[in-house]
């Protein structure tokens, strides 16, 4: 299963903090052995600045008391320059603590501005020092801390460049705090400036939305509405052309939450190509499904992979989220996913066929007879299918349904009447008008 | 080439020299009264006979042909003298001087040959003779006399206009002085060798000094010197006492003189290149040395013709000098954007300081390749010439990879990027097997080329005035790497961080070619794409058009190699679409029927042409677009037979299929073109297998790298679109049809042919279902009774009558014909009360309601303000009633399921678009 696995893929474009939480979900998934996680995790800790944390891991790793000198030394240079930076920050902390003064500031920058600085003598170096407390916070781990900081600096600073970093980390942190709808709502704002931002090369606008989109699914797949919101995101012209150049595993997570998502057909078609194109580059048992269904209609091949699937949403730490109810646990995107791949496949398959056989239908969806009959039942009644089920020879009969020509005639003839009413009137009116003058 | 003409052309004239005089001697001997004319000029003749021989070896063939043709009529004439037959002297007479046309236009020259003049005057004393002779004339038959009597006419009024050679010539054989016959004789020669178009380049330097031999300069050198030549090596006897002034005060002396007139062109490559020798600093001597690769260019002056490769050759080494120099002695500066100091090269070797000096690297390097280009356009491609001229491109290589490297040290990547397209240009076209040769012949003449080497130093050594001499510190062998992709990839990134737009378009060109010769379709598209090359080509240069058009031409072969037939045929159809292949792709010229090039499009289109071994073989590609489009074209042809509207994937296939439809027999095919359509024939009945083998017997397919892949990739794309047209034509007369069956008869797999089936019905293409449980196709009643039929047709004409009542409405009333501003203005004062007023002024918005009864999705028809809609967009609505006739009732017609190749290419947008 680790060549479906994406950490490799996707980490570099994440932070590093966003690293953690796929580091987790692989160790969870027992997918690699735990004591090369462990290492890649200290591995990571170690440009931050969450020393303790890199302690404990240590130990639990090479199982002793002992800490390494360095990490030592590095948490004692950590917690100094901490303070160094709370209290350069600190005028301006205490100022935003205040909720009587920071009622005083108004929408207008430059007035908020000129009144601290007036009247509380906080400058733009207090300023900037509120940014790199808020960052150090972020690498410490104080996700909270470094989000309010940050969304306080953004209302004083007046350099696009520092805002837009400022944004990215507040993006950083509402993510790891869970904060999704905050989150998604920071997420749109970076999105705008990014397209409406220019940049000094390409590109720089391509990386950014790589990282957008890569920052994007720890979003999309924890919120309800996420898997139609990935579709508007990722389905946009210049995103899913970057996509193409550059990211083409993003596919996977597009084409899942094409097939989760049911009213999404007319871009559906579009998607398919484009799968189609791709598929040199960029091959995942999720995406090889869809051209088994809507290429070539290879059912065979589409079970197959189906069942593969399965295995990669599991194993994906964006897709395959637990739910823990009571004393079960389950994923609720795989059992989503299977449910409508089924109804991909059979609707397909009915769209060629005129007859199936019962067992033969089954078979195909994964399913018993008895559970196929109840589901094909069901989905007649619910007037999803135009067929009957012939229980004598046990098959499914379609039922056709080519255009009727007698409807056709009409169609074609029913707006001629509307049109030589329309016409005479016209004349009708320009007679008045003729008349009038 | 100058140097095999120059040696031979010498010894020529020598040995004709000797020849004349051993005639003359003889004459002298033998200058006896009694001997009669004819005898003598018979001795005189058979000399000469026997030199034109010793000249068939040197002389081109029609030259030659002419010659001879001349010399037998000669023949002839004496022949005629002996018997004293008039009548077939004239004849001969009139003969030869037609043959003196031919010759003069063959040998470019206005001036009769020594042969023709020789038969003159041979005839003149004959005919004096005989007119002396009275006895012998009274014996003469009536019609011998009279043609005798013409002859003298003739020969009288021909004559003037060859008086004076003629004179000339009876002074001298008759005369003592032998000497000055010699070099008459030899200046005559000469001439007629000169005005060979082949050799023009050197009748220029002619007439300063015949003597001076170019080529032998080691030896031949300080013998054949000009005067000024003789005064240059006095002034330098003595090596030691000349000093940087004398040097250069020549030096400039010898650069005003160029391009004036009298100044032989390699006459002032040798005085330069001894300059350079002499040369007292190292950036003199670079300064010299730039001069004198200027002038080696200047050898050559047309456009049209090469520069001689020897000093091609020369040329190359004297870069390689100047590079070594240049190394050694890293403050001297070159540069052509500022005039340097006028004494700038004086700053001798401890000098510290930047020198500058003036010059190009780039653009001589530039100036190389294309004089390299040239001669490989103009050399004839099967013979041993070309081949030798091929290897020389390892020397060029060097060239430019020290240039370049130099060029990087130096920091100027931007020029560094020039000459590294260069490269790229010299490579990328070439496939593995053919880039191994080429690495494997350099590394194999590493022996020979040192020798060659060696027996230079010691000529450089012989000279004796080398001052500055200069180590060879840049390598003169190629590196290249294992693989081209590698030494491709080095280059291209190069010129794609610093090259200027033309560079990187034609660096990103050879880029696609040569990913698509290394069969990476996709790789290649995608370059293709996001470069966006195909919008922009239109506005470059002609030659970067004849690359794109080349690369277009390689990705093509290049998806087809990996069976990807659509792509393939999107690539190519353009190419084919005028029919003006060979022109498109410069690989020979082609004749347009219509319209006549002028001389000038026909020198200038050769001038474009790739050479020989750069081709694209055309066959390959021909019968590569035209299976392709079969392959396209036969299942829609099929699919679409009683649609008159139907959409051609290939017009140009179309066409060739009319036509050899129209054959009244058809024969076995022979070119490309039956083959195919032979196939065609065969498809269309579902035949897949002679389909297959027809296809199979062309000849091309040898020059394909995998060709068993690839024929066995065309087997199963021949059998599918087979199965497919046998769908679409025989449907209709089936019920139903087992999956066995068509296994069996298309002899595909289950799964293949049922994904094909299932496809096909999904795009509406096959009126049909599966019946799952019997494993067969149904096929469904799709064909309208007569009186549905019927019943549409009437509807359909319904429609267009309203239409057109609406059209004729709108072109009284309210539409947006021309006379309505007219009519606007005489009623512009109700205007604004009424409701045409508002119809007017808001008619330039577009009013776009889409209807929801009719399928067409026609803009929204205005009426006045009583039918409450308000305002209609004026000019809209006719716009919208003819989008209406077309697409109309077309709703119901299957959908074309291929895809246009080059359609979805271009609409694939991948491009990095912000």
């Amino acid at each position: 299963m680790a060549q479906y696995d994406f950490t490799p893929r996707i980490a570099p474009n994440l932070d590093r903090h966003l690293v953690f939480p796929l580091l987790e979900f692989l160790q969870d998934s027992k997918l690699y052995p735990d004591e090369e996680i462990l290492k890649s995790k200290i591995e990571l800790l170690s440009k931050t600045n969450m020393v303790d944390y890199a302690m404990d891991i240590h130990k639990s790793l090479y199982h002793t008391d002992e800490v390494p000198q360095d990490m030592v030394e590095r948490r004692a240079e950590v917690v100094a320059r901490l303070k160094a930076l709370e209290e350069a920050a600190a005028p301006l902390v205490v100022f935003l603590q205040n909720h009587n003064a920071v009622q005083e500031l108004r929408a207008d920058k430059h007035y908020n501005l000129q009144m601290l600085n007036d009247r509380y003598q906080i400058g733009s170096q207090q300023i900037e020092a509120l940014y790199q407390f808020a960052k150090f916070q972020f690498e410490c781990g104080n996700y909270s801390g470094a989000a309010d900081y940050l969304y306080q600096y953004r209302a004083l600073c007046t350099n696009s460049e520092r805002s837009l970093s400022a944004l990215w980390g507040k993006l950083a942190a509402e993510i790891l705090m869970q904060n999704w709808d905050t989150a998604f709502e920071e997420l749109n704002r970076l999105k705008e400036i990014i397209d409406s931002k220019n940049f000094a090369s390409p590109l720089n606008q391509i990386q950014s939305r790589i990282w957008l989109m890569h920052w994007s699914l720890f979003i999309f797949f924890n919120n309800d509405n996420g898997r139609t919101q990935i579709i508007d995101l990722f389905n946009q012209d210049k995103y899913i052309n970057t996509i193409q150049t550059s990211a083409p595993h993003l596919l996977r997570y597009l084409a899942t939450a094409f097939i989760v998502n049911k009213r999404r057909r007319t871009q559906f078609k579009d998607f398919i190509k484009i799968i189609q194109q791709e598929h040199h580059s960029f091959k995942d048992p999720i995406t090889e499904f869809l051209a088994c269904v809507y290429v070539n209609y290879d059912f065979d091949g589409a079970q197959k992979k189906m069942k593969e699937c399965e295995e990669v949403i599991l194993n994906d730490p964006f897709l395959g989220k637990r739910v823990e109810q009571e004393n079960s646990s389950s994923v609720p995107l795989r059992d989503e996913f299977i449910e409508n791949a089924r109804l991909f496949i059979f609707e397909t398959y009915c769209r060629i066929h005129r007859r199936i056989d019962m067992g033969v239908l089954a078979e195909k969806l994964n399913l018993n007879y008895e559970e196929a009959e109840r589901w094909i039942v069901s989905l007649i009644r619910g007037s999803k299918l135009d067929a009957k089920i012939d229980s004598e020879s046990g098959t499914v009969v379609m039922e056709p349904n080519r255009p009727d020509v007698y409807e056709q005639l009409i169609e074609h003839t029913k707006g001629l009447s509307g049109r030589t009413y329309k016409l005479v009137s016209q004349i009708m009116e320009h007679a008045q008008t003729l008349a009038t003058r | 080439m100058a140097s095999k003409f120059w040696t031979q052309g010498g010894s020529d004239t020598e040995e004709e020299s000797s020849d004349y005089d051993s005639e003359n001697d003889d004459l002298t001997q033998t200058d006896d009264p009694a001997q009669t004319a004819g005898n003598r000029y018979l001795t005189v003749n058979a000399s000469d006979s026997d030199d034109s021989d010793t000249q068939k070896r040197v002389v081109r063939s029609a030259k030659d042909k002419r010659f001879e043709e001349m010399l037998v009529t000669v023949d002839q004439m004496k022949n005629a003298m002996k018997i004293n037959d008039w009548v077939s002297l004239q004849e001969s007479f009139d003969k030869i001087n037609k043959q003196l046309e031919k010759v003069m236009r063959v040998m470019e020259s206005d001036k009769a040959p020594t042969v023709y003049i020789k038969a003159l005057v041979m005839l003149e004393d004959f005919l004096a003779e005989a007119m002396a002779n009275k006895d012998a004339k009274k014996k003469m038959s009536s019609s011998n006399a009279k043609a005798l009597n013409s002859m003298k006419q003739k020969l009288k009024k021909n004559n003037k206009q060859y008086e004076e050679v003629i004179n000339k010539y009876r002074e001298h054989p008759e005369s003592e002085e032998e000497a000055e016959d010699e070099e008459e004789e030899e200046e005559e020669t000469d001439d007629s060798e000169i005005e060979d178009p082949t050799k023009l380049d050197i009748s220029d330097q002619e007439g300063v000094s015949e003597a001076d031999e170019p080529d032998d300069q080691e030896s031949g050198w300080m013998r054949q010197m000009t005067k000024k030549d003789n005064l240059l090596a006095k002034q330098f006897r003595d090596p030691k006492a000349a000093t940087w002034e004398k040097v250069n005060k020549w030096f400039k002396e010898i650069v005003a003189a160029r391009g004036r007139k009298g100044t032989g062109r390699y006459e002032q490559v040798e005085q330069l290149a001894f300059l350079s020798q002499v040369a007292k600093t190292p950036a003199q001597k670079v300064e010299i040395l730039f001069s004198v690769i200027s002038a080696q260019f200047d050898v050559n002056p047309g456009l049209s013709g090469h520069m001689p490769v020897s000093v091609w050759k020369k040329c190359v080494q004297n870069m390689l000098v100047v590079l070594d120099i240049l190394m050694q002695y890293p403050n001297i500066l070159v540069n052509d954007s500022v005039e340097p100091d006028e004494n700038e090269s004086e700053k001798g070797l401890e000098y510290t300081g930047t020198i500058r000096i003036w010059g190009n690297l780039v653009a001589f390097i530039e100036r190389v390749d294309i004089e390299f280009f040239k001669s490989l356009q103009c050399i004839d491609p099967h013979t041993r010439e070309y081949v030798e001229r091929l290897r020389d491109e390892a020397l060029f290589l060097v060239l430019a990879q020290n240039v370049q490297d130099y060029l990087e040290q130096t920091g100027d990547f931007s020029a560094a990027s020039k000459v590294a397209l260069r490269r790229v240009e010299l490579i990328y076209y070439k496939p593995q097997e053919v880039y191994d040769a080429m690495r494997k012949f350099t590394e194999q003449s590493e022996d020979n080329g040192e020798e060659g080497e060696e027996s230079k130093v010691p000529e450089e050594g012989r000279a004796p005035t080398m001052f500055i001499v200069t180590p060879e510190l840049v390598p003169r062998r190629p590196t290249f790497p294992e693989n081209s992709r590698t030494l491709m990839d080095r280059l291209v990134s190069l010129i794609y961080k610093h090259g200027d737009e033309r560079t990187k378009a034609r660096a990103m060109l050879c880029d696609i070619y040569h990913h698509a010769l290394f069969d990476e379709f996709s790789t290649s598209r995608d370059l293709l794409l996001m470069s966006h090359l195909q919008e922009n080509v239109q506005l470059m240069d002609i030659s970067t058009q004849i690359l794109f058009n080349r690369a277009m031409a390689q990705l093509g072969l290049c998806a087809f190699r990996v069976g990807l037939i659509a792509e393939c045929h999107g690539c190519l159809s353009e190419l084919y679409s005028g029919g003006r292949v060979k022109e498109l792709l410069a690989q020979g010229i082609s004749q347009s029927r219509y319209h006549e090039k002028t001389l000038e499009q026909e020198r200038l289109e050769r001038r474009r042409q790739m050479p020989y071994h750069m081709y694209i073989n055309l066959e390959l590609l021909e019968a590569v677009h035209l299976i392709c489009a079969m392959l396209l074209e036969v299942p829609n042809m099929v699919a679409n037979t009683n649609d008159v509207k139907h959409k051609i994937i290939s017009k140009n296939f179309c066409r060739l299929l009319e036509i050899s439809e129209r054959q009244t027999f058809t024969g076995l095919p022979e070119n490309v073109r039956d083959h195919v359509m032979a196939a065609t024939r065969a498809l269309t009945k579902g035949d897949h297998e002679s389909a297959f083998n027809i296809i199979k017997s062309l000849d091309t397919w040898k020059l394909l790298k995998n060709k068993d892949s690839v024929l066995e990739m065309l087997r199963a794309n021949i059998k599918e679109e087979a199965l497919r047209t046998y769908l679409f034509t025989y449907s209709s007369s089936y019920d139903s049809l087992s999956l066995d069956e068509l296994t069996k008869m298309f002899d595909l797999s289950e799964v293949q042919v049922h994904s094909l089936v299932s496809k096909m019905m999904v795009n509406e293409e096959l009126h049909a279902s599966w019946d799952q449980p019997t494993r067969s196709i149904i096929f469904h009643e799709v064909e309208h009774t007569r009186l549905q039929a019927l019943a549409f047709q009437f509807t359909e004409k319904l429609s267009i009558l309203t239409d057109s009542n609406e059209r004729a409405i709108e072109a009284r009333i309210g539409g947006g014909g021309l006379e309505l501003p007219m009519r606007r203005r005489e009623n512009q004062d109700y205007a604004g009360a009424t409701g045409g007023a508002g119809r007017w002024a808001e008619g330039g918005t577009a009013f776009n309601q889409g209807r929801q009864g009719t399928s067409e999705g026609r803009s929204g028809y205005g009426g006045g303000r009583a039918s409450g809609m308000g305002q209609g967009g004026g000019y809209l609505r006719d716009r919208a009633g003819q989008a209406r006739g077309a697409g109309g009732y077309s709703s119901q017609v299957s959908r074309v399921s291929h895809m246009d190749g080059l359609g979805r290419m271009i609409s694939l947008n991948r491009g990095v678009r912000v």
